[in-house]
């Protein structure tokens, strides 16, 4: 993880950094999987029992949840936490008593501002939680007046200010590029990109990765990167996991977003997806 | 928000670490390489003494955290010395490249793991180190420009450069004319 910034004086470029992290770290604290006292943990544990209360940054991400759901017709679901713990990929909760098996469609923000489960469900807001934190962490800085930013938490990263910034893709063992690299360079945006070629395992002879169709409830392909480029964090976050499920069948969904795709499948190269919003 | 794809020739240049990122490092034979191309390099690894430590540390100003020197003599004159520093979370291992009169001829940064900072891999702030003299003593901000949020490693960059020219002048210079 790391942030780098200009413009700023050195003790106040180290404030800035300092707070920015503390944003990160504080997402981590409200939504991770692992954590038994975060939101999600709490509502895993009985959110279909009551209605449970949650930080505004919680909301925030099961809203864009939700939206992603429904523009993905459900191909991005939270509730996937269900099979990666059939996967061996998070730990089942401390204390589940029975597997759950809830949708997307069960997750409901109140007017009230809890969360409700209409069934029992363990959502696993790992897959845009990370692009959340770098936005916030983004925002942070901007606020404290830095000229140019780049926040990278493990690979989903943010650029804002005045310099293109050089990215490398790492694409994995699969696809070696002996003498060059692919880069993408970005100036104001945010790239996410996929790792499941870091996490890949066999479960009932078929080979599972982190990324989940949420319509199929399968395994999305595993030799395949992509890496997905839009303003927000949070949006490239989500939408590599629909791209990476998806493929090419993501045009109109990234177009909505002003978002494009780089694709690499091995044998058929690299594809990149835009729609011509974002070429603009 | 613009974006661009391209290939880039592999050891361009060093990116920070994630799975959308590979850090690329350089080797100890990369920094070789690239500060005295065509050159062969014959190990003359030492430590420093008691008494040359302190010496380093009177000098430099800067407290010496290990008395091995990984060193290596240039076929092509010179030497090539390979050490680290201290940012704020990790060590900044770093290779460092002298004339046969022991000035300071290019400086490469191997592997950059910290939680901010990585303006001191930049060519333009690493050349500024060129050419300096043992026994000239680098300031920050005075001969060496300072990157907003980079102080720490910029600081332990020119301290580490400071020891390193002192360490040539204690511990090198005097086996220079050994075969």
């Amino acid at each position: 993880m790391s942030i780098r910034v200009e413009g700023l004086p050195v003790a106040d470029a180290h404030r800035a950094i300092d707070a920015a992290f503390e944003e990160i770290a504080a997402v981590h604290r409200l939504m991770s999987f692992h954590e038994v006292t975060s939101d999600v943990s709490r509502l895993n544990a009985h959110g279909d029992r009551l209605p449970v209360a949650v930080h505004s940054w919680t909301l925030d991400v099961l809203r864009w949840a939700l939206c992603f759901s429904l523009l993905s017709d459900g191909c991005f679901d939270a509730s996937v936490g269900a099979e990666l713990v059939d996967w061996r990929l998070l730990p089942t909760p401390p204390g589940a008593v029975r597997r759950p098996e809830g949708s997307w469609r069960d997750i409901e923000v109140r007017p009230d501002g809890k969360v409700q489960f209409h069934r029992p469900l363990w959502i696993d807001l790992g897959g845009i939680a990370k692009g959340y934190a770098v936005d916030r962490a983004t925002e942070c800085l901007r606020a404290r007046g830095t000229s140019f930013s780049v926040v990278n938490a493990g690979g989903d990263i943010r650029v804002t200010g005045r310099h293109a910034e050089p990215i490398g893709l790492d694409t994995g063992p699969d696809t070696q590029f002996t003498d060059a690299r692919p880069v993408i360079e970005l100036k104001e945006g945010s790239i996410a990109s996929s790792s499941g070629h870091r996490q890949r395992r066999w479960h009932r002879g078929r080979r599972c990765g982190p990324h989940v169709d949420g319509a199929r409830r399968t395994p999305a392909a595993t030799d395949r990167f992509v890496c997905v480029i839009a303003e927000q964090c949070v949006v490239a976050d989500a939408l590599t996991k629909v791209v990476m499920a998806k493929g090419a069948d993501c045009a109109a969904l990234l177009g909505h977003f002003g978002s494009s795709a780089h694709i690499h499948d091995p044998g058929s190269g690299w594809r990149h997806l835009e729609t011509a919003l974002e070429a603009e | 928000m613009r974006s661009r794809f391209y290939f880039l020739p592999l050891a361009s240049f060093v990116l920070p670490g994630g799975p959308a990122y590979a850090t690329v490092y350089l080797s100890v034979e990369q920094a070789q390489a690239l500060m005295f191309p065509g050159a062969t390099f014959q190990p003359d690894s030492r430590t420093l003494t008691n008494e040359q430590a302190k010496a380093i540390e009177h000098t430099s100003g800067v407290n010496v955290r290990s008395k091995q020197l990984k060193l290596w003599r240039v076929s092509t004159g010179g030497w090539f010395i390979i050490d680290e520093v201290v940012g704020k979370h990790e060590f900044i291992p770093f290779a460092l490249g002298l004339d046969d009169s022991g000035a300071l001829k290019a400086i490469e940064i191997l592997e950059y793991r910290e939680a901010y900072g990585g303006q001191i891999r930049e060519t333009d702030w690493r050349k500024q180190f060129v050419g300096k003299q043992p026994g000239t003593k680098l300031q920050l901000d005075k001969s060496i420009r300072n990157i907003s949020g980079a102080t720490l490693s910029c600081k332990h960059i020119t301290d580490g450069v400071n020891r390193l020219l002192a360490t040539y002048e204690i511990a090198i210079k005097e086996s220079a004319s050994r075969p």
